[in-house]
């Protein structure tokens, strides 16, 4: 249990808190799941283990109620304020985002079903290729946002919030490179509309880590640094003018 | 520091608890000599400055400052014997009743000294008001309740008057629709909320310029405590209130500024929506978030 957490002299409180705490770890280490096994079934060319994936973005939706809940009936018993109620907010929004990457996970394992289900003709591996490459960027941010939530990491937060400036940058060139193989043949255009979508689909997933950055932020010290510019939060944190106190 | 403090014993004196330093936070609150926050506001109805309360040789108070605003509510938390009703009670003198007890610094209201030798007390408190924790209405009828003030400090002129002010004060404390068909019933009579609204009429009844509320809903049930947080926020309208509760939640609901005591100093003052989502001290945010008090 982190510092931000303990320390009520109830000791029931502490539980709650470390409980919606605890399932937004849980949601995270899903949702990563879901990404990686996303992706290794479009490399793989495995429509079972899509389906399988698909079917599991329920139990997301399904840990996803049951945090709103837990977090609806913490407000209502513990009416929590300052640190606590900025813990509780920002469950409540990360695990929003969590639910998200889900839901984008799916829409991977979606394009696994529409290249390789059954007799369906799968482009060329080429055009997938920028799929893997940003796949594998985003799971590393989505994986740094969940550690910087775990343990209120500014610099990690820090640093995810920038890569998704070059997340954003990795996506228009893929945009670009995928654009070339319409201009070779036009019959390309059905492969790079569904390319293109799940290209968008990990872009989002980014976005949604970048959100996490940003909301641990706002835990630690109390400033919403969602519409600030990196450059700005950067140079006010090590000033210390996000500090508390 | 006195032996007591220092010894972390606890110590009542005259009746009064007195600071006792008893918890690991004590540590942090020895190192801290300034107030956190702004203390001064633009437009003050009282201000107070290095304001230090002894019990018989016994510090409570350490060196206060604070300002207290026109129309504004100003609420005062902290953990039990943190010097806040004390620093109240200063405010109106009420302290003078209390032997042993001495008052240093400087109290002004409307930029006068009210522990100047030439200040008559009894006037005073009429200007400055004071709603107690336990609803005290006199052994006497409701009306003799409220019109009593106004009859000793010659505000009424006639009976007509007396009635007009007996019926503005029970209609501002929100007590008039209930009990104005039998204003010749005794007081006591009344439910403590009822009875606490008398309390407040009948210190409205003089034409108070501030109302000091020590506590005023603890005794009373959640559906009394929501008329008196209701009736707080209207009066505000004409009156400066300062409020001690125990009630966190009171103490956000109501007020403008919170000012937040501990060991007899006053660690944090601001906007009550800022302490209350962002404090700047340590005490006060694991004061308000539970974690100690």
């Amino acid at each position: 249990m982190n510092d931000m957490i303990g320390g009520h002299i109830v000791h029931a409180f502490n539980n709650e808190l470390k409980q919606i705490n605890e399932l937004v770890l849980q949601l995270g280490e899903m949702g990563l799941d879901q990404l990686r096994r996303a992706v290794q079934s479009l490399e793989d060319e495995d429509p079972k283990a899509a389906s399988q994936i698909i079917e599991r973005d329920r139990a997301m939706n399904e840990l996803d109620i049951k945090a709103d809940e837990e977090i609806i009936r913490l407000i209502a018993k513990r009416q929590p304020v300052a640190k606590d109620l900025r813990d509780v907010l920002t469950v409540q929004k990360t695990v929003n985002d969590l639910e998200r990457v889900g839901d984008e996970a799916r829409k991977v394992a979606g394009l696994t079903l529409h290249f390789y289900d059954q007799d369906k003709h799968p482009p060329n591996g080429h055009m997938l290729h920028d799929i893997f490459r940003m796949a594998e960027f985003v799971e590393e941010m989505l994986h740094a946002s969940l550690t910087a939530f775990k343990e209120l990491d500014l610099p990690q937060a820090l640093e995810v919030i920038r890569q998704d400036t070059e997340l954003d940058e990795e996506y228009r060139a893929a945009l670009r490179r995928l654009s070339t193989y319409v201009m070779e043949d036009s019959r390309n255009v059905g492969y790079m509309v569904e390319v293109t979508l799940t290209l968008r689909a990990l872009e989002r997933i980014g976005g949604h880590a970048k959100n996490i950055g940003g909301y641990v932020i706002f835990l630690v010290t109390g400033r919403d640094v969602r519409h600030e510019s990196l450059a700005k939060i950067r140079t006010e944190i090590e000033a210390g003018n996000y500090l508390p106190g | 520091m006195s032996n007591s403090f220092s010894q972390g014993q606890a110590a009542v004196v005259e009746g009064v608890e007195v600071p006792v330093a008893v918890d690991k936070h004590a540590e942090i609150e020895r190192s801290q000599t300034e107030t956190v926050g702004e203390y001064r506001v633009a437009d003050p109805r009282m201000t107070c400055r290095d304001v230090d309360v002894f019990y018989s040789g016994s510090q409570a108070i350490y060196n206060v400052s604070l300002d207290i605003g026109k129309n504004e509510v100003i609420s005062m938390i902290g953990p039990s014997g943190c010097g806040k009703s004390t620093f109240l009670r200063c405010l109106n003198r009420m302290n003078d009743t209390i032997d042993g007890c001495k008052v240093a610094g400087s109290i002004q209201l409307d930029g006068r000294n009210i522990y100047d030798k030439s200040m008559d007390v009894v006037p005073l408190r009429a200007r400055v008001g004071m709603v107690f924790q336990k609803p005290n209405p006199f052994p006497k009828t409701l009306y003799e309740n409220v019109a009593y003030g106004p009859r000793i400090h010659g505000i009424a002129d006639n009976k007509a008057h007396l009635d007009h002010i007996v019926e503005t004060s029970m209609r501002k404390a929100g007590l008039w629709e209930e009990v104005k068909d039998r204003l010749d019933q005794p007081g006591t009579g009344l439910s403590g909320g009822q009875q606490q609204r008398l309390c407040i009429a009948r210190a409205i009844a003089v034409e108070p310029e501030v109302i000091l509320m020590d506590e005023p809903c603890s005794a009373l049930d959640p559906i009394a405590t929501a008329k008196i947080e209701e009736l707080i926020d209207e009066l505000r309208e004409n009156y400066t209130i300062a409020i001690v509760t125990h009630s966190m939640q009171q103490a956000a609901r109501v007020s403008q500024r919170t000012a937040y005591f501990h060991l007899g100093k006053l660690i944090e003052v601001g906007e009550t929506d800022q302490i209350f989502t962002q404090p700047r001290h340590k005490l006060t945010e694991d004061y308000i978030t539970g974690r100690f008090g």
